[in-house]
């Protein structure tokens, strides 16, 4: 029997807050549970500008996805990606350029279900259910081989995400593997916890998520951070802080210093 | 609604007017994007405010001022993105201050009103647009939620680790209840909730649970349940924990049905928080759908049809099909039973696949039978494609195991049902012409006519009545002449069945024949026949009144039987009839099956007279002659009446292989000559002779 939904899922326990719902919170939708809404309001009780640091990543997203567009990619693998509400990969890309398309991926199976509701219709644009941490999973299923072809220029983003691979699991070989999948021309995303920064809610509400059976996000270095990327060459203005990538506007950039510091982000090419 | 004074025209210069405008908008603007996320760029957010506040400045210059027009441009601004309580406290900040600045809004104290009503209305249109779409959001992740839940169960295996999975995950205590009232199972949460360890639980009788005097309440709506008046009841109820402490709890019973629609057993829900009612959600879910494959149950698809056939577009209309997979049976007792279940997985899914082109549901109806509702469009394929493809694609080996199955369904179709009827008499109805559809080939469908059906029905329950009247004696063998074309002499006689229904017309040999058939009464009947219709030639013989050979005509199922050379002999022992007076004939059809054409040449050996019936164009036909130990062919009544040129070309090659031919069904004179000059031996039918009993006969000849 062919099937390809052969995978074990996850369970669906609403019981515990998941990443996905929470950043859609913190993003001001309201595609979320209370027990969601509940560690929300515990998160920016610790970190008070909880919310900026969510935009403004949104906002980095933004900012990539035209960048890439601009520069010629048509075809989007988004990990992580959520609950694809406000502003998301394919609705940026297919505005400026409809022929766009976008595969997203989360390991969330209720925010993949509800992916699936949004993208109803979409012919274009599709969702996934696995892990980041099997990129066979994702690179050989059958949505990635629909809709993106591994000859042309493909934009892989993963926003957030990295820092949720513990060490010990060694997320440059992962990245690796997944920037040795991309033909040439590809462009990799990435926004990763900076390590070098004063903001200590954003470690208070990283430790109260781990410690409600979420995983504990991972500061990094710079230079860490940097070899993500490997051999892909890094566009102007290279490994920043997140919210002052490209930045172009007031909502890029939040008033409060301490929001922009909390990560480091890029765009890297491949050659 | 309150209306401030009217204002006098006192307009500054426009391009002041513009310029703070633009400088409010971006104003605006900029606290927005800094606040919330906004699909936008800051450039096109600053043009769309600015139309937004250039509308809305209007609204505050019309005469008369109305609020419910700002309402509305309030409803709109909450559409721009998800702003919510903090989009809408810096908006409101933002023009509350800066509207009463601008210039053409002075002096402030003629404005004020009109701007503070403006402000309320903005904040109250922006608040109900902003909860709508709260709700919205929630409804659709509720949907979501079931859908993964839905999705997950899919894939799982095991029926109960599916049922666990939504079990398990909830903090309300779940109890699965026999039909007896004892509990199955638990889960953890009910063990908390209760004060029991789960292993307790198992066994005890739920009632025992529930504080005295509270009990009757909780049985009598269980009774309901099974009885199906309710599908759920919910009661606040008394338990008594362990510690012999009563707490206070809301219980919601419902009852899972298996997939064959018997009720398997109660779940019962112990409230203890706020899943509950996502749970019931999924519960129903679980008591529509078949645990095995994810379809509709065979419940939830018919209240999807009568829906549908109540909506049916008139100019296509719905198709249903009632599918069954063809020696289901036989894999069942080959494979063990994973094998089975994962069979029906597949065909699940390749239904799905091949109508998901199609407005169409299926559904599991029970055992390996599928129910398919297509609401046909104008690009709908034929039900005959539709069969075809899905035969065709079922016909590739599916790997269940390592062993390749191949598997067919047979149809039984309902195409366009009259939409006042109701969905258990289209199910029915796709369920009988399945049947014949299933009669004895596989892969087969048929379409459902209304006038067919009620025939069909009518047939069917004269022919259950038969065996009742055959023993009452309503069944009497009657004779007919076998006459020689030749000389018009009497060259045999043939026996036959007549039923006399009381108070209904009376039915022939031939419509006998097809009844006893169908249920399988033809073996003792025929039989019967032979041995009375034996005795009374073996009689006529003895006394000498006339001698000429009996002619008894076997069915299809006769033909099969393996006991058929015993009965025969058992007659010409008993009755004494010699066996070369005995002629027995087999339709040429049945020949192939089984030991038929064995036992047609063990007759001749034994020296009984053999016949070919039926005979005809068949493509075998002449070869049964040199095959076979044939003394003479019998010539079916249509073709006799349509005295076949085709066919009477062969009467020479007949007789050359020294058979004998009659034709049967002669009702005219010129029938028997047309039939005469083209060289037939003998001749039945109406115009020689009609069927009467023994003594009329005789008297007759």
């Amino acid at each position: 029997m062919t099937d390809d939904r052969n995978w074990v899922p996850q369970s669906v326990d609403v019981s515990v807050p998941s990443p996905a719902r929470l950043y859609d919170y913190m993003l001001g939708g309201a595609h979320n549970f209370a027990v969601d809404r509940q560690m929300g309001a515990k998160i920016e009780h610790l970190m008070p500008h909880a919310r900026s640091a969510a935009r403004i990543n949104r906002k980095f997203l933004g900012r990539a996805v035209r960048f890439m567009v601009d520069a010629g990619v048509r075809q989007f693998l988004d990990i992580g990606s959520g609950i694809p509400t406000v502003a998301n990969v394919h609705e940026v890309a297919q505005a400026v350029a409809p022929e766009c398309r976008v595969v997203y991926v989360d390991r969330d199976p209720v925010a993949v279900a509800h992916s699936e509701l949004i993208l109803a219709g979409n012919d274009r644009a599709a969702v996934l259910q696995a892990d980041m941490r099997d990129p066979d999973s994702i690179l050989n299923a059958g949505e990635v081989g629909r809709l993106l072809d591994f000859d042309q220029p493909i934009g892989l983003l993963m926003l957030f995400m990295v820092h949720w691979v513990p060490t010990e699991d060694d997320p440059w070989g992962l990245m690796k593997h997944y920037r040795e999948a991309l033909p040439s021309g590809s462009y990799l995303a990435i926004t990763h916890l900076a390590n070098d920064h004063d903001n200590e809610g954003v470690r208070a509400a990283a430790t109260r998520l781990s410690q409600v059976g979420g995983e504990q996000a991972i500061e990094r270095g710079k230079d860490e951070i940097a070899a993500f990327f490997g051999e892909f060459e890094l566009v102007e203005p290279g490994l920043v802080r997140y919210a002052e990538w490209r930045s172009s506007g007031p909502g890029d950039i939040s008033d409060d210093p301490t929001v922009n510091e909390i990560a480091y982000g890029s765009v890297g090419r491949k050659p | 609604m309150p209306n401030p004074s009217r204002i006098p025209d006192a307009s500054p210069p426009p391009d002041d007017n513009a310029r703070a405008r633009l400088t409010l908008a971006r104003t605006w603007s900029y606290r927005l994007l800094s606040t919330v996320a906004i699909p936008m760029g800051s450039k096109d957010l600053d043009v769309e405010l600015s139309g937004r506040l250039d509308a809305l400045c209007a609204m505050l210059h019309e005469e008369p001022f109305t609020t419910a027009v700002v309402e509305q441009a309030g409803a709109d601004l909450a559409r721009l993105g998800h702003l919510g309580r903090d989009g809408l406290k810096c908006t409101a900040e933002v023009l509350g201050k800066g509207l009463l600045a601008l210039p053409e809004f002075q002096p402030v104290e003629r404005y004020a009103e009109r701007v503070v009503l403006a402000m309320g209305a903005l904040g109250a249109g922006f608040t109900a647009a902003n909860t709508e779409s709260v709700l919205t959001q929630q409804e659709v992740m509720q949907r979501s939620l079931l859908k993964a839940v839905r999705d997950a169960n899919w894939n799982l295996r095991e029926s109960e680790a599916r049922f666990n999975e939504v079990v398990t995950s909830s903090t309300n205590g779940v109890l699965i209840v026999d039909l007896e009232g004892r509990l199955l199972r638990t889960n953890a949460a009910t063990g908390d909730i209760l004060g029991y360890a789960q292993e307790e639980l198992v066994g005890v009788p739920l009632l025992d649970l529930i504080a005295p005097g509270f009990a009757e309440m909780l049985h009598n709506a269980m009774a309901e349940l099974v009885d199906g008046a309710v599908e759920r009841v919910s009661q606040s109820q008394r338990m008594v924990r362990k510690d012999g402490e009563v707490a206070q709890l809301t219980l919601t019973a419902s009852l899972l049905r298996g997939a064959d629609d018997a009720p398997a057993h109660f779940v019962v829900v112990v409230e203890d928080g706020t899943e509950l009612a996502l749970l019931q959600g999924e519960l129903k879910r679980q008591s529509l759908h078949d645990v095995l494959t994810g379809l509709p149950n065979r419940q939830f698809f018919t209240t999807q049809l009568e829906i549908a056939l109540r909506n049916a577009d008139s100019e296509h209309g719905v198709t249903i099909f009632h599918l069954d997979l063809d020696a289901f049976g036989m894999v069942c007792n080959g494979f063990d039973g994973r094998v089975a279940e994962r069979l029906l997985q597949h065909v699940t899914q390749r239904l799905e696949v091949l109508l998901a082109g199609e407005k169409a549901m299926i559904a599991r109806l029970g055992g390996d039978e599928f129910g398919v509702l297509i609401e046909n469009a104008a690009a709908t394929p034929s039900i005959g494609v539709i069969m075809k493809s899905i035969n065709d694609d079922l016909l590739e080996p599916a790997y269940v195991d390592g062993r390749g199955l191949a598997a067919s369904v047979s149809a039984g179709v309902v195409h366009r049902p009259d939409p006042d009827w109701e969905p258990s008499e289209v199910l029915r109805a796709a369920e009988r012409v399945l049947r014949k559809a299933k009669k004895g080939r596989r892969g087969q469908w048929e379409l459902f006519h209304a006038g067919q059906d009620a025939e069909d029905r009518r047939n069917d329950a004269v022919a259950v009545e038969m065996p009742g009247a055959w023993e009452n004696g309503e069944i009497v063998v009657r004779y007919r002449p076998v006459v020689r074309l030749g000389d018009g002499e009497i060259g045999g006689v043939e026996a036959v069945l007549h039923w006399d229904r009381p108070g209904a017309g009376p039915l022939e040999h031939d419509v006998c024949l097809e009844l006893a058939e169908a249920t399988g009464l033809i073996l003792p009947l025929g039989e019967w026949l032979l041995r009375v219709a034996a005795g009374q030639s073996a009689w006529w013989r003895q006394r000498g009144q006339f001698d000429q050979p009996l002619v008894v005509r076997l069915t299809a199922h006769q033909s099969a039987d393996a006991d058929l050379v015993s009965r025969v002999v058992g007659a010409l022992e008993e009755t004494g009839l010699p066996s070369d007076r005995l002629m027995v004939s087999m339709p040429s059809r049945a020949l192939p099956m089984a030991d038929a054409a064995d036992d047609f040449t063990v007759l001749d050996r034994i020296g009984v007279l053999t016949a070919i019936d039926d005979f005809g164009l068949g493509p075998r036909d002449l070869a049964w002659l040199s095959e076979l130990p044939v003394r003479s062919v019998l010539v079916p009544p249509d073709l006799t009446r349509s005295q076949d040129a085709r066919f009477a070309v062969l009467v020479p090659a007949v007789h050359e292989s020294g058979v004998r031919i009659c034709v049967d069904g002669v009702e005219t004179a010129d029938q028997a000559k047309w039939w005469t000059e083209e060289g037939a031996d003998l001749a039945i039918g109406a115009h020689l002779g009609a069927p009467l009993d023994a003594g009329d006969f005789l008297k007759k000849i």
